[in-house]
């Protein structure tokens, strides 16, 4: 804001005023329609998911759920938001809305991803965000970004200041990711992971593990020794093998 | 006459005057006479009848009619003539019977090389003039495919010819004489008459004939015969036919007819020659059959593969007897006999190939690859060479002189480079060279050197420094030993025990974890004034004794009166400093008094009171294991031949299984280091490197040292990814970027 003009500022400040919208989406808007504001109305209004933020709404959203000693939305305050969206605090969805938010970690929003994230959604009630749920759920269903919903899983999922990723917390969230995706193998990689393996989970093995799961069959047909694969996934191969649950191939 | 004129004013014509022409009346009989006197010459001189006739004459003869344009017809009859009387020898050859048949071939052969010699020269004018111009073979030439035609390749005579000489090579082939003169001549006859009449009319037919009689032969030979008598059999054919070549055969022959003997008789037996039971290469090879094997290299040299097929069914019999010496229980126990073994291996197989495989490169190559290959089949090996040269090296020049030493080092140091786990040895032979050199066992410091120096210019610098640290460090602490006597006064050292101190710096010698052990209170007074001596001089270090390294001279005095020193390790010595003041203690006091922990002291016990010969203590009971309550006393019988006696040396043994896990694991862990290392060497220089590069080029690396195991490489890349020094590729997965 420090390098625009004053008319420019201006601009932004009215801008903000009237469509509720955040200083990053006015300057947004403002840009593409080389400042002028009548057309940057138009670009912002064009966009399908602003056209309803209130930046108000939102704030009273946000402080009915907020802790009451803490500037957090923490466990309670979500359970609560979960009941009032009737869905289960479990819901992948929450996943989703999680992702929207660019929440750090899970069973927590600050303000500003819990307002960000409602924004980037383009909600600013509980009811319209009721409304927007099947839409959010199949957003899991283009590849795209169920990639980046579950690479951000990984981090989300963490505890804070842990590198890598617990294990049953890694194996709740694959069930919960992998239901979607209905990946025949998910029972035997946790099972072979709870057997063998019974260390956290790092980030690389995290993000193969989607590329495994996109590229290999479930009969291991086009599996590849030589083919870089983290030494968790060889040894779930050979764990499959060892066990007969993968037909033999010569 | 002269024609006149008549009648007045004609032309005079002048008058010519015309040489004179003799009338020369052609005599029609010319050429019919002419002919007739060389006819009959011709049939004189076939009839050996030469001498009468002159040669002059016949010469002119024969130039006169060439001259009045009759050498064609001279030509002609000529050829007639020829013919006709070489159709008389026909008829003589062919009555000839049975052995006279290549006589008279030969006799009626030479006759026509001498009457064509004479013809030749007679009509030598026509050769010249008549026979380029119209080009026509000349009267020699002529003459031999007159031969040619008439004779030998007449069919009466051509196939009989050709059996002949083939019946003969074939008797002279099963042990009969034959007159090779004559078969010289014949064979000499062919080639003159151009060399494709000798391959078509001979050498082809000898070839086959050749062929099937030796492939006969190595039938039956094989199915009686070992396989060296095979190979000298086979031998003496290729000599002979060698032979047979040079007495009278053409020479072009010779490559020919071993190529024939050497497919039928080795060729076609080539695997089950080699591979025969009970007398094949391999047999030769376990019972040094010299000679056999010199035969068989030379031999199938000649064969396409030959040298292939023994170099490997060497090496894989070389494999099989490593493998199965290396693996036998029985071997394991002797780690010293395992090597010499093993050397005795090198040194004959060395031999066999000098000798008679013409020290061939590639079968020592062969040899080397084989020995690697078994070597490293048991994970054992590294420790147990260490011990063999631990061995070596302790007994010195006083077994064998400083050449063999050397030698045998030289000889150790071949089988080292077979071995893949070269950062095992090292940390074996740290742990050997420690305890000789802290035991005063080392016997020979030059011998440790040269050890040393063998094992720098195969390994690098880093191998041996630590190495060398040892090895200064016992100097310096000599000298510091001296400096703290030089300096303490001797009032203070009166009584005290005479201790010679090795100071230890801790990154050289191998880690050991400092047990508990109570030290006899004088030894503990005179080692702590030591200790604040160096901690005068060297500030800010740590000392702490090793107990379970040292050893000790006693004095002692026996209830029978022999006197004795004995020669004993730390812990022995404070046991035996305990009955000082006891005659009796039972083990559970001693272990009180020691603090020495149990598996040490229940050794160090057992060494004192259980060794023949060196029972310096008795023990009741005299079981060997050692209960708690058991007793133990001096033992007042104790008698040797020798004043100073050595108790219990504790030379390097092989570890015992929980030792050799431990080993194990510290060198694994050593090598994660090295594998990251390495991995990030190759990236940074790369920067950007796809799966299997890396990980070919990593093996290649830390060869030298070490094989690593991929799977192994694998997760210290993902560690290096977790820790932010590589990343995946964002488009493609199989490759890694490296992260400044």
């Amino acid at each position: 804001m420090h390098k625009l003009g004053r008319g420019s500022r201006d601009k932004v400040q009215q801008f903000m005023a009237i469509t509720g919208a955040s200083e990053k989406a006015a300057l947004q808007a403002l840009k593409a329609s080389d400042w002028h504001l009548e057309g940057a109305f138009d670009v912002f209004y064009s966009q399908p998911q602003i056209a309803v933020a209130n930046t108000r709404h939102l704030e009273e959203l946000y402080n009915r759920y907020k802790e009451p000693d803490a500037d957090m939305i923490m466990v309670e305050g979500i359970s609560q938001l979960c009941n009032d969206l009737q869905v289960d605090p479990q819901d992948i969805v929450m996943l989703v809305i999680s992702w929207h938010m660019k929440a750090s970690t899970m069973c927590e929003f600050t303000r500003q991803e819990f307002i960000g994230g409602l924004q980037s959604i383009g909600v600013d009630s509980i009811e319209k965000l009721r409304e927007k749920l099947p839409s959010l759920r199949a957003e899991l269903k283009d590849d795209q970004k169920f990639r980046e919903i579950y690479n951000f899983a990984f981090a989300w999922a963490r505890e804070k200041g842990q590198k890598s990723l617990a294990l049953e917390t890694a194996i709740g969230m694959w069930r919960l990711l992998f239901a979607e995706r209905n990946w025949p193998l998910i029972d035997y990689w946790c099972q072979f992971l709870q057997v063998r393996h019974n260390k956290a989970i790092s980030r690389d093995t995290w993000a193969q593990l989607l590329e495994f799961v996109k590229t290999i069959d479930p009969q291991l047909t086009n599996y590849d020794e030589e083919g870089a694969w983290p030494y968790l996934i060889d040894e779930f191969v050979d764990y499959l093998k060892e066990n007969g649950l993968v037909q033999h191939r010569r | 006459m002269m024609n006149g004129g008549g009648g007045g004013g004609q032309k005079k014509r002048a008058p010519r005057i015309e040489p004179f022409r003799h009338r020369v009346e052609t005599d029609p009989k010319f050429f019919d006479k002419s002919w007739r006197k060389l006819h009959d010459a011709i049939r004189e001189i076939y009839n050996h009848n030469a001498s009468g006739l002159s040669f002059e004459e016949l010469y002119r003869t024969a130039y006169n009619m060439v001259l009045n344009k009759f050498a064609p017809q001279l030509y002609e009859k000529l050829t007639e003539n020829m013919k006709e009387h070489l159709e008389d020898m026909r008829t003589c050859i062919d009555a000839a019977q049975g052995g006279l048949f290549l006589e008279e071939l030969q006799r009626k052969w030479n006759d026509h090389n001498k009457a064509l010699t004479m013809i030749r020269d007679i009509l030598m004018y026509m050769d010249r003039t008549y026979i380029p111009t119209n080009k026509k073979t000349p009267v020699f030439d002529h003459g031999l495919e007159l031969w040619r035609d008439t004779i030998v390749r007449s069919p009466t005579i051509q196939g009989r010819l050709s059996d002949t000489l083939l019946e003969l090579i074939h008797s002279e082939r099963t042990g009969e004489v034959i007159n090779r003169g004559l078969m010289r001549t014949t064979t000499k006859m062919l080639m003159d008459l151009g060399l494709s009449v000798y391959q078509d009319d001979f050498e082809r037919p000898f070839l086959e004939v050749s062929a099937s009689f030796y492939s006969g032969e190595s039938q039956q030979f094989i199915e009686c015969c070992a396989c060296g008598e095979y190979l000298k059999q086979a031998e003496r054919r290729l000599s002979e036919e060698s032979e047979r070549v040079s007495q009278y055969l053409d020479v072009k022959t010779h490559e020919k007819i071993t190529a024939v003997v050497v497919n039928e008789m080795l060729a076609n037996h080539m695997q089950r020659l080699i591979l025969m039971e009970n007398s094949g290469l391999v047999n030769m090879l376990v019972e040094d059959r010299y000679e056999d094997l010199t035969r068989m290299y030379t031999l199938f040299n000649h064969v396409p593969d030959g040298l292939t097929t023994i170099r490997s069914v060497m090496a894989s019999h070389i494999k099989d007897t490593g493998k199965s010496l290396v693996t036998d229980p029985e071997r394991l126990k002797d780690p010293v006999d395992f090597v010499q073994r093993l050397l005795n291996m090198k040194d004959k197989y060395d031999n066999i190939i000098n000798v008679s495989f013409s020290n061939d490169k590639s079968f020592l190559n062969a040899l080397n690859s084989s020995f690697e290959h078994f070597i490293n089949l048991n994970n054992r090996s590294p420790e147990f060479i260490s011990l063999f040269v631990d061995d070596k090296l302790r007994k010195g020049v006083k077994e064998a002189n400083e050449e063999d030493l050397e030698t045998v080092l030289d000889k150790v140091m071949m089988l080292f480079r077979y071995l893949q786990e070269k950062d095992l040895f090292e940390k074996y032979y740290k742990q050997h060279l420690a305890k000789r050199l802290l035991s005063g066992r080392a016997a020979s410091d030059d011998s440790e050197r040269s050890m040393l120096v063998k094992l720098k210019t195969e390994c690098g610098y880093q191998f041996t420094s630590k190495l060398e640290g040892m090895f200064t460090d016992l100097k310096t602490s000599e000298d510091t030993t001296q400096g703290f006597y030089a300096s303490t006064s001797s009032e203070l050292l009166a009584d005290a025990p005479t201790i010679s101190v090795q100071i230890l710096t801790t990154g050289s010698w191998p880690t050991q974890t400092c047990n508990t052990c109570n030290l006899p209170p004088e030894i503990v007074s005179v080692s702590e004034k030591f200790r604040a001596y160096y901690l005068g001089t060297h500030n800010g270090r740590r000392l702490t004794w090793q107990t379970n390294m040292g050893h000790a001279d006693i004095k002692a005095t026996f209830g029978n009166g022999s006197k004795h020193e004995l020669n004993v390790s730390t812990y022995q010595m404070c046991v035996l400093m305990l009955f000082n003041s006891s005659d009796v203690l039972t083990y559970r006091e001693i272990e009180q008094s020691t603090a020495i922990p149990a598996a040490d002291l229940k050794r160090c016990l057992q060494s004192l009171a259980l060794v023949k010969g060196k029972q310096v203590l008795r023990k009741e009971p005299m079981s060997r294991d050692i209960a708690d309550d058991d007793s133990f006393f001096v033992n007042d019988k104790f008698t040797s031949k020798l004043f100073k006696v050595k108790i219990g040396t504790v030379a390097a043994q092989k570890e015992t299984d929980p030792e050799k896990l431990e080993t194990r694991q510290r060198v694994e862990e050593d090598r994660k280091p090295q594998i990251e290392a390495a991995i990030v060497r190759i990236m940074k220089s790369r920067r950007v490197l796809d799966h299997n590069s890396i990980m070919m080029e990593v093996t290649k690396q830390l060869q030298p040292r070490f094989m690593p195991n991929p799977v192994v490489i694998k997760k210290r890349i993902e560690s290096l990814i977790e820790r932010e020094f590589l990343e995946r590729d964002k488009t493609d997965r199989k490759m890694y970027r490296y992260l400044a």
